[in-house]
């Protein structure tokens, strides 16, 4: 059966419709039951016409990762396009502009510096889109409409494609946007004779089934909501925004409250407050809003009181790069904060698993009375793919909360030492149940105490959850070993582990002797199941998206032994292709 | 020269390339940028009969690894015709809108396939092999057709009747001693090629016309002067090339069928050369212009537009070289000789 497997990238400037272009490319390939992964870059100027592109890959089978180069570029804006070539494979598909409204001084058409590998369509947009609606702003439907056409996709559901993105829009809207993308497509039929050989014919496709088109974000939100989420603090701050915006909407329909505070450090303190309340509660931030809010992280932690933070991961230190997906808040993700300070870190490997990440995150945190941090990243934010609808968590996941039976609260402490560390919490207001939280350590009843086997032994207490976090989590990922032994072996977290997965694939296929292991579980990490595995491997390769390889340093000190590192950031997610090209060299 | 001159090449053939490389050797800093309207890499068209019909592979057709231009530091922009130049503001004006300027500029665009004055009103029924883009259109056809009417006659069109020919394809072939292609056909060269053809299954057609052609089912229908019908399934036309130098008219340049230029490949305008076959050179010994096909041709042309644009004073050998090898017999390819022996 003929496999397909096409990245189509939309450049343009912010404000011409890249990214909706985009959406409406990725709603119509998967009504059609195609597989899509689709990623949008954009400025990090809230205003302003910077660069934005829709990368959008396409597949006839299972995908796992963005994919590296693009098969084919569309150019709204050649100036911003003109980098973007460097994305495009050799012999790739170029369509530009070939009338735009203004000439191009020298150089600064992207058809200028296009390889001459490539195979350029020229499709007059500007002129196509003036003449369907009047205005220029229906250039990016026309270029849909023209790759419709040379790609022979049907014209009728590409229509109604764009009629479901629009739907909330006034009449004009839609036509406008209907009328430009016919526009391209019937132009192209008459005017472009196909010179590349790419075509989806012949492609036969399994049936799918409904499918849904989302986010790790939405999914993000959607989990909090089934999983029963009553509170909701936070600050707005790029990536995790549309979380904090989607659950505004939605939470007080759910029964729940959302406060948007004046900053992340009253984001936290609000969850930590709902918390002791007896009120599932989380927020969401990223990198920097993560790093304010460390004090109230120890005093969740300390106190035991539950607290969920989703930390969407962008680019850098401080403000950092918001707008470009990195893997560099690990270490603080595992270690911020003051003292020995044991929490929760999940880690979801893709878009559907954002969904059973929060889940458990919110059960993870009641039950264990502790932090959870559930760390996603730009890309897993932003990409959209089509899943599965995600099942619904049971009741069991719905109320975690250890209550104290009528015999502990004849005298209750509320931290009263048991074997899993979890000690019964009387959610204030219980009658007997009278507690004292402090960030002071403390005795079994919550009264401060300074002294040397106090804090030991509250220190083990804390510790001892881990073991019975894990006992909970999620088995780590691993693939199939040809034989007893694999000659590498790649270990991979969050957004890099369907790259990783996938790359496994493919070198097994080339003959390399390969296999992956992944884990949501970071903190505490599955270190048998990790040694186990890195004992069966060679060489061990560990990709993420940081500039240390602060994964890479944890796994070293767990296994003992020195890994090989795929590290870099540039701002794009990693693609199976970078994993495979180390491998190819090891 | 200073570091930032720019040469620009119009044109992606033998003599455009050739001036790009000599322009490279003598040169290390200049910008070199080569434009042409084909999108396909530099090609022996000589070939493309044969690689339509498969006799050799798309390796064999290609001149030139891509990768040699950029290791070169020569840009070269595929798929971007020209619409216009301006000498004034030494602009090169692309279609796509986008505006190349230039210190030094050579025009080397070659030549298209002609189409017969009377044949105009069947030109939609009229095939040609002229460039790669235009064989692909129909190279899937070819292999299917059975019947072929070929007319006119040039070089290429021997190779093309002898490559059918060997296919079994059913082929008609008419010459127009007027209109054979850069020559007229004289007695001795009519006797070669019908010897020439001799053991093919072709029919020769010769001191004919074409009366009309009108399509006729998935084929068409060519009835002669001569009272012949042929029912065939694809026509060709072989009658000689015109220069593409439509772009260029209108911008002050002398034209009349090719870019004039002198013994040197000059153009009437300073710092812009013509070389190839879109060029008519000044011929001193019979005081005209005259146009010499053939890929040598092209190439030692294209290297003296070079040399001369970088200061030299090299001077085009008037008749290019002379003689092509057709089915065994020596023929001239200049029609300025029989010019010159009738004079």
């Amino acid at each position: 059966m003929k496999d397909i497997n096409i990245v189509i990238e939309i450049c343009g400037s912010a404000g011409e419709g890249t990214i909706s272009a985009g959406e409406i490319l990725s709603r119509f390939m998967s009504s059609q039951g195609y597989e899509i992964m689709s990623f949008d870059s954009y400025p990090a100027e809230i205003r302003g016409f910077g660069k934005c592109v829709a990368h959008t890959r396409i597949s006839s089978s299972v995908i796992n990762s963005p994919g590296k180069l693009a098969d084919v570029l569309i150019a709204l804006n050649d100036g911003h396009s003109i980098s973007q070539l460097s994305a495009l494979k050799k012999g790739g598909i170029l369509i530009y502009d070939s009338q735009p409204a203004k000439p191009h001084e020298e150089d600064k058409s992207v058809l200028g510096w296009a390889d001459p590998s490539v195979v350029s369509y020229g499709v007059p947009l500007a002129m196509l889109a003036q003449k369907a609606a009047g205005n220029l702003r229906g250039r990016n439907m026309v270029a849909l409409g023209a790759i419709a056409a040379l790609f022979d996709l049907d014209r009728e559901g590409f229509t109604d494609s764009i009629k479901a993105r629009y739907a909330k829009k006034k009449q004009i809207v839609i036509d406008s946007n209907v009328n430009s993308f016919l526009e391209g497509f019937d132009w192209t039929k008459d005017h472009i004779e196909k010179k590349d050989t790419f075509t989806f014919d012949g492609v036969s496709l399994e049936p799918r089934g409904e499918k849904l088109i989302i986010n790790g974000n939405q999914l993000v939100a959607q989990a909090a909501l089934d999983a029963d989420l009553k509170f909701y603090a936070g600050y707005p701050i790029t990536p995790a925004t549309k979380i904090m915006e989607i659950l505004s909407k939605e939470l007080p329909g759910y029964g729940g409250t959302l406060l948007q505070t004046e900053d992340e450090i009253s984001a936290i303190g609000a969850v930590v407050g709902a918390g002791y309340g007896g009120i599932r509660a989380m927020t969401a931030t990223s990198g920097p809003g993560f790093a304010l809010m460390t004090e109230f992280t120890g005093l969740s932690v300390m106190a035991e009181v539950p607290a969920v933070i989703v930390d969407s991961q962008r680019g850098g230190p401080s403000t950092g790069i918001p707008t470009k997906t990195e893997q560099s808040d690990f270490n603080a993700a595992l270690y911020s904060g003051t003292g020995d300070c044991p929490r929760v870190v999940l880690a979801p490997t893709d878009t559907a698993s954002c969904y059973d990440a929060t889940v458990l995150g919110l059960y993870l945190a009641e039950k264990y009375q502790t932090l959870v941090v559930i760390l996603l990243d730009f890309f897993l934010s932003n990409s959209i793919r089509n899943i599965d609808t995600p099942k619904k968590p049971g009741p069991q996941m719905l109320n975690a909360n250890v209550n104290p039976t009528e015999e502990d609260l004849k005298d209750y402490k509320r931290y009263k030492f048991t074997d899993d560390g979890i000690s019964p919490r009387a959610i204030p207001g219980t009658p007997g149940g009278i507690s004292f939280y402090t960030g002071l350590e403390h005795d079994e009843r919550g009264r401060p105490d300074y002294s040397d086997k106090g804090h030991l032994a509250m220190s083990e207490k804390r510790y001892r959850k881990h073991a019975s976090v894990l006992k909970e989590a999620p088995a780590p990922v691993i693939s199939d070993f040809d034989g007893d032994r694999a000659d590498i072996g790649v270990i991979s977290w969050g957004s890099s582990a369907g790259a990783a997965h996938e790359a496994v694939a493919t070198a097994k296929k080339e003959g390399i002797n390969a296999a992956s292991f992944s884990s949501v579980m970071l903190y505490p990490f599955p270190d048998e199941a990790l040694i186990e595995f890195a004992g069966r491997c060679d060489n061990i390769l560990i990709p993420e998206l940081n500039f240390q390889g602060q994964f890479a340093d944890y796994a070293q000190g767990v296994i003992k032994r020195e890994v090989t590192r795929l590290n870099f950031i540039t701002g794009r997610p990693m693609a199976a292709e970078d994993i495979l090209d180390k491998m190819r060299e090891m | 020269m200073p570091a930032n001159d720019h040469y620009v090449i119009i044109g992606n053939g033998p003599a455009g390339n050739h001036a790009a490389s000599t322009l490279r050797d003598k040169d290390k800093d200049a910008k070199i940028t080569i434009v042409s309207d084909e999108a396909i890499p530099f090609y022996y068209k000589p070939r493309l009969t044969r690689y339509i019909l498969d006799e050799i592979d798309a390796k064999d057709l290609m001149v030139k690894q891509l990768s040699s231009y950029s290791d070169s530091g020569i840009r070269l922009r595929l798929g971007q015709p020209v619409d216009r130049i301006d000498p004034d503001s030494k602009t090169v004006f692309l279609h796509h809108k986008e505006e190349i300027h230039y210190t030094k500029l050579i025009i080397a665009t070659g030549s298209r396939a002609r189409v017969l004055p009377t044949m105009r009103s069947y030109s939609d029924c009229l095939k040609f092999i002229s460039s790669y883009d235009q064989v692909m259109e129909y190279k899937d056809d070819i292999k299917q057709a059975k019947r072929f009417f070929i007319f006119g006659g040039d070089l290429v069109a021997f190779t093309f009747v002898r490559l059918l020919s060997k296919m079994n394809k059913q082929v008609s072939l008419l010459i127009y001693p007027n209109a054979f292609w850069p020559f007229n056909l004289n007695e001795e060269m009519e006797a070669a090629i019908a010897q020439s053809l001799k053991g093919l299954s072709v029919d020769l057609l010769v001191k004919d016309d074409i009366k009309a052609i009108a399509e006729s089912g998935n084929g068409y229908r060519v009835r002669t002067t001569k009272g012949k019908e042929l029912n065939v399934d694809m026509v060709f036309s072989f009658n000689g090339l015109i220069p593409s130098v439509e772009f260029a008219r209108g911008c002050g340049l002398d034209i009349d069928h090719g870019i004039l230029v002198s013994e040197t490949m000059q153009t009437n305008i300073p710092d812009i050369y013509a070389c190839g076959s879109c060029a008519q050179i000044y011929n001193p010994d019979i005081n005209t212009y005259t146009t010499s096909i053939g890929w040598p041709n092209a190439v030692a042309q294209g290297e003296v537009a070079a040399m001369n644009l970088l200061g030299d004073h090299k001077v085009i050998e008037s008749a290019g070289r002379k003689y092509f090898d057709l089915e065994g017999v020596k023929v001239k390819t200049t029609w300025w000789e029989d010019i010159e022996e009738r004079a």
